[in-house]
């Protein structure tokens, strides 16, 4: 590893050697005494307004020695560090902290002057809360940091960061409360997140795949959410979370199934109420998955699933259609889900018109010209409902629910008995940092049911959930 | 990933009935009458016992081939192994049978193409290659959904039974009862699906009496739903083949909403779908401890059980019921012989360890 | 190394094969079944004696198409003759190129002449039809079967919905009619007793500009070609079913009218708002049951006695306008109209044993009672109780307070 040498120049062309991208300027400038100074700089990450308030300015009149420690004291900048490494200084300057060059030197001077890019905190819009905090974490690191800080004045909050990514040196924050979190889970998240060998980390999405047990599997097997508030209080019951510079989604692991049903929201409004939804929300999913397959089934293979009236309404509705009722039902499925893909993509103006295309032409048109029948809409229409019902699991359960069509047009009602112990069996075995994904459903943990899809009130939550294998398992007295 | 009393305490009471609810009413009708309770209940008597041996053998915290080694080598022991591991496919052939009776007489309208029922072996080819422990886990799961199952068809079914067909008692005779006993051995062997789990569980204190008593009580509920049964259909019982998904459809409010009693015969058909893989498993299992566990052994196995009883299924397709007689008239003894009798001469083998709190 | 990572890639593989077979499975779908598009959805059977075998006329719905707004059901029947039932119902699919599907069949109607021989020989093929529910309501009626299904109901655009309605709750409530389903018959007829009763179908017609039955008949797509038996055909129909059938082994004995009944059904202790007449001071009075306790029990002394207890509470049903106020209100029945209600009801009552009596019919379950009882006695008397039975009436009529 080489060090800066008390050459400037020579420093300077070294510097530049391991940087050789053009953005990456340089400005020299001397100080009233006559000494050299030389900043290196990434041209678009660095705040120059700065650099000459903080640094340029107050160095013009320098007449210390040409030590790294002395010139350090003189800048009016509050992040400044020494740094004699020549790589190091270059993965500083990458970062967008300048670096203070000067002849004679023993060091490189690094000055904390990022220019940082942010947009205002705002509510996240998968996650909308009409009771309890509305924060949302945004891309900036250093705000999702100071969020999640503000909300625990306890030294037991470790935020432990670490690059990773080999060229985009991502920084990875790993949050626990020290005493709460298992350290064994701890130490190995910390050690997947060594092993990770990869150039880029674009978004937190991309840790899940290292962090899970089974990468290719549909199961989510690592928590997200994009709320400060939920981040902390699964911190609190002792999971531990990650913050990924330039994702506003967090990460938290270990996972349980059980999270997702339930909402920030159910812990500000009376138990009763709480537990109503978190059935809701299973009961709507349970009808979006498998209403459409269980509606092909009876019609292709089991008409007595239907009472008489309803199916001679079904009978009458489909005499003209000139597709089966597997293919009608599956063309209105990918219908609905272009129709989903395109309104998320596009453009807000355009968005009101693709409504209306959506719901009076291919709606109410294709019914009157007899390519669809109106049940097959309704039983979609009920099905793209429910599914919006559990916004965090829609990439596993829209899929599910095409999966299972397929089989129910297939085989019929048994296909998707055993489509659903597949689900089931590969469920209760899928575990991620030695906690069982179904918990506290399979394997049963009595006490843990009490904040599952049934809802105690808060007195009665006095410990933390046992299948996280907190070391301190009370959290009231 | 062990399996925990609760567990086993789950499949005991609520897994177990699943298998006895279909054809075994209707057979038992047919044998013994209005006195088909009575050989029911020998059934249970005779079962929990052997429960209560197999259960006691997990003491010694050894596999059931580790324990069969201790007599017989090695060698005798992984024999004995695959020889238990084939009566575990003879002995899941009647179920397997019965359950594609039953998926083509519930899921379809009309007959289907033999076709339909194949998914199920595959199916069962994905459960065998997962370790036999991670039943425990299914069974938390299919615990509830079986009591609500058998509740729900239970609750839909009681008004429209007559319990007083069911009297007076001793209308068969004794001859009627032996041949209900003798006809109703298949549906029994709950005590060697067991065996394959020794080791896979630790014997906790009382164990054997708890798990004999769970068997009881999941007895009691079959016991019960066949009294309701032929409650409903009295003399006409004989012809009823599909148990559970016929007594509930009486209930009056069927006919306005339509047939909602489908939903708890859905859940009690996905109960039974894994009931009847265990037998595959068990035997999978069994042929591991005998063989070894190399790393792709577990799956080929699996494939190899899962297709040889597809393939034995097709065949036998059209002679279930020559099959269902000859079983109940000539080898019924296989049953209470591996069930009961192998846990029983197994109990002096190996030593005997301290037991967990 | 090779094997290993073959091995490594045989799930995606297997993933693929299996997601090949389920679409190629889902797109050419046939498995020998019968999908909706293909179905004529049976909701009544007819069954009648040919010299050859049967006739079945079946009534099939017939879909209205996306035009729901004139409500009821559509139908059209079809009629064929085979040696067995099932011949029959096979000729319908060669008939109409529909497949014909039980699951909906809700009624079967024997005619007549059917009834006199042992139903359960044909009906057997309905009752070991896996895919034919057995809640499906049994009548006999009076004439042909085809008649009376193919007619044009006054009150449903299909005659089968309109005879169904005969044996709604608030009807069997009424005590007018009595209401079997082919698993209740079934039961009788394989009980020890071997004697049951249907419902006895009667249609009239009904004058002309009465009734709004459109018709159902003819709308259907997949009609064209099926033999259309002139459903709506004729003046529009009201049916009744006030009277029953009786039958033993299987067979038709006899007919009870209305009074007997509504007898049957009182002992039964099914009665709520059922009313019959009777006299009061010379003049007809009519009254309405309130509350409903029978009983039938057997007494085995010397010689079997059948003893049929009722226990009624009756109220006037409408009092002349003269009456003093507070018996307006409360219709307290006066001491002659007890009197005189309870004479009526053991009158039916006499009358429907001895109906049974007479025609071997065992309706009461006295058999049964017998066997469940002792299976001593039962195999001592089982053959001579129905001809030494003697009934023993007990009519307790109280007026509502």
């Amino acid at each position: 590893m080489k060090n800066v040498a008390g050459d400037l120049n020579k420093t300077k062309e070294a510097l530049k050697k391991l940087l050789p991208a053009e953005d990456i300027l340089t400005f020299g400038f001397t100080s009233a005494r006559g000494m050299e100074f030389c900043c290196v700089f990434a041209d678009p990450i660095t705040d120059k307004e700065l650099l000459g308030e903080q640094v340029i300015r107050a160095l013009s009149d320098y007449d210390g020695e040409a030590k790294a420690e002395e010139v350090a004291k003189k800048l009016t900048s509050p992040e400044t560090k020494t740094e004699p490494s020549l790589e190091a200084l270059a993965d500083e300057v990458l970062l967008g902290n300048p670096v203070l060059l000067f002849a004679g030197m023993d060091a490189a001077v690094v000055v904390g002057t990022k220019k940082i890019f942010t947009r205002a905190i705002s509510e996240p819009s998968t996650d909308v809360a009409v009771k309890g905090p509305r924060e949302g974490f945004i891309e900036d690191f250093k705000t999702n940091t100071s969020l999640v800080r503000r909300r625990f004045k306890t030294g037991d909050l470790r935020i432990e960061t670490s690059e990773v990514g080999k060229r985009s040196k991502t920084v990875v924050a790993v949050c626990y409360l020290d005493g709460i979190a298992p350290a064994s889970a701890v130490e190995e998240v910390k050690k997947k997140l060594q092993e990770i060998e990869i150039d880029y980390i674009p978004d937190s999405s991309y840790l899940t795949h290292f962090l899970s047990s089974r990468p290719y599997s549909l199961v989510k097997q690592v928590g997200t959410t994009e709320k400060p508030d939920i981040f902390c209080a699964k911190l609190a019951e002792g999971r531990i979370g990650l913050l990924v510079d330039g994702s506003p989604i967090a990460l938290t692991v270990p996972y349980l199934l059980i999270e997702d049903f339930q909402s920030s929201e159910d812990y500000f409004v009376p138990a009763y109420r709480a537990t109503f939804t978190r059935l809701l929300r299973l009961f709507a999913l349970i009808v979006a998955i498998y209403l459409p397959a269980f509606y092909i089934a009876a019609q292709l293979f089991k008409l007595q699933l239907f009472p008489i009236k309803l199916l001679l309404t079904i009978s009458g509705s489909i005499r003209d259609i000139p597709f089966s009722p597997s293919l009608e039902m599956l063309l209105v499925l990918l219908v609905l889900e272009v129709l989903n893909e395109a309104s998320i993509r596009m453009p807000k103006y355009v968005g009101m018109a693709l409504s209306v295309v959506g719901a009076l032409v291919l709606g109410e048109t294709a019914v009157s010209a007899g390519f669809v029948s109106t049940p097959a809409i309704i039983i979609i229409a009920f099905s793209g409902i429910g599914l919006y019902a559990v916004p965090n699991l829609i990439e596993q359960t829209s899929v599910l629910r095409l999966a299972m069509l397929l089989i129910a047009g297939s085989v019929g009602t048994y296909g998707i008995i055993l489509a659903t112990a597949f689900i089931i069996l590969y469920l209760v075995t899928t575990e991620n940092f030695g906690t069982p994904l179904v918990a506290p459903y399979a394997p049963v943990v009595g006490s843990d049911l009490r904040d599952s899809l049934i809802k105690y009130n808060l007195g009665s939550l006095k410990q933390r959930p046992k299948t996280l294998r907190s070391p301190n398992r009370r959290r009231l007295a | 990933m062990k399996i925990s009393t609760r567990q086993l305490l789950f499949f005991l009471a609520c897994v177990a009935p699943v298998g006895k609810l279909i054809l075994l009413p209707a057979r038992l009708a047919d044998a013994a009458q209005n006195d088909l309770l009575f050989p029911l209940l020998a059934h249970y008597l005779l079962q929990a016992g052997a429960v209560f041996l197999a259960l006691l053998l997990a003491r010694r915290e050894e596999s059931f081939t580790e324990l069969l080694a201790h007599a017989f080598g090695r060698t005798g022991a992984a024999i004995l192994s695959v020889l238990f591991a084939l009566f575990l496919l003879f002995a899941s052939l009647l179920p397997l049978l019965e359950q594609k009776l039953f998926v083509q007489n519930v899921f379809y309208d009309t007959l289907p193409a033999f076709i339909v029922y194949a998914p199920f072996f595959l199916f069962t080819a994905y459960v065998a290659s997962k370790p036999l422990s991670s039943y425990g886990r299914v069974w938390d799961i299919l615990a509830p959904l079986f009591l609500v199952g058998l509740a729900g068809i239970l609750i839909l079914s009681v008004g429209s039974s007559d319990f007083g067909a069911v009297a007076p008692a001793g209308a068969a005779g004794g001859s009627g009862f032996l041949k209900g006993v003798s006809s109703a051995f298949s549906w029994f062997f709950d005590a060697a699906l067991l065996l394959p789990l020794l080791g896979k569980f630790r014997y906790t204190k009382g164990l054997a009496w708890k798990g004999a008593l769970c068997y009881l009580a999941g007895g009691a509920a079959v016991i019960f739903f066949t009294a309701v049964f032929y409650g409903i259909f009295q003399g006409t019982a004989v012809n009823q083949l599909f148990g559970f998904t016929v007594t509930s459809k009486y209930f009056p409010g069927i006919a306005m909403l339509g047939r909602v009693d489908y939903l708890f015969i859905f859940l009690l058909a996905l109960v039974m779908a894994f009931y009847n893989s265990m037998a595959l498993q068990g035997s999978v299992e069994c042929m591991l401890q005998a063989f070894g566990r190399k790393k792709y052994l577990p799956t080929v196995l699996s494939v190899i059980v899962s297709a040889g009883m597809l393939t034995a299924v097709t065949l036998l397709d059209r002679g279930f019921s020559d099959v269902l007689l000859g079983v109940g008239k000539w080898a019924f003894w296989i049953f209470p012989l591996f069930s009961v009798v192998v846990p029983a001469l197994m109990l002096p083998l190996g030593r005997k360890r301290r037991e967990a709190p | 190394m090779k094997l290993r990572k073959f091995l490594h890639t045989v799930p995606m593989k297997l993933y693929l094969i299996l997601t090949a077979v389920i679409l190629f499975s889902f797109f050419s779908n046939d498995f020998s079944l019968v999908d909706i598009q293909k179905t004529a959805v049976i909701l009544a059977a007819g069954i009648d004696r040919t010299d050859s075998g049967f006739a079945l006329t079946a009534q099939l719905a017939v879909p209205k198409g996306e035009d729901r707004t004139t409500g009821g059901t559509s139908s059209v029947e079809i009629e064929t003759e085979g040696e067995t039932v099932s011949d029959c119902v096979t000729l319908i699919y060669t008939k109409t190129g529909w497949v014909p599907k039980l699951v909906f069949c809700d009624l079967i109607v024997i005619g007549e002449e059917a009834a006199k021989e042992d139903v359960v020989s044909y009906l057997n093929y309905f009752l070991r039809n896996d895919y034919m529910p057995d809640t499906c309501l049994l009548a006999v009626c009076e004439g042909k079967a085809r008649d009376l299904i193919s007619s044009q109901s006054a009150l449903e655009d299909t005659s089968s919905l309109a005879v169904s309605q005969l044996f709604s709750d608030a009807a069997l409530k009424s005590g007018r009619v009595v209401s079997k389903t082919l698993k209740d018959f079934a039961i009788d007829y394989y009980g020890v007793s071997a004697s049951s009763c249907l419902p006895y179908v009667r249609k009239t017609e009904q004058p002309d500009g009465q009734g709004g039955s459109s018709g159902g008949a003819g709308g259907g797509s997949g009609s064209a070609g099926a033999q259309d038996t002139g459903s709506g055909s004729g003046a529009p129909q009201i049916y009744s079913a006030e009277e029953t059938a009786l039958f033993a082994e299987g067979k038709l004995v006899a007919v009870l009218p209305r009074e007997q009944t509504l007898a049957y059904n009182l002992i039964g202790g099914k009665v709520v708002s059922g009313t019959f007449n009777a006299e009061e001071k010379g003049k007809p009075i009519t009254l309405t049951v309130i509350r409903d306790k029978g009983k039938v029990s057997l007494k085995l002394e010397k010689e079997p006695v059948a003893e049929l207890s009722l226990d009624l509470t009756l109220r006037l049903c409408c009092r002349s306008i003269s009456a003093p106020i507070e018996d307006i209100a409360s219709d307290r029945l006066s001491d002659e109209a007890i009197q005189n209600a309870g004479t009526v009801v053991r009158g039916y009552l006499e009358d429907l044993f001895k109906t049974c009596k007479e025609s071997g019919c065992d309706l009461f379950l006295l058999k049964r009672s017998l066997y469940r009882s002792s299976l001593k006695k039962f195999a001592a008397r089982k053959d001579s109780l129905l001809e030494t039975v003697t009934p023993e009436i007990k009519v307790k009529v109280r007026s509502m307070k």
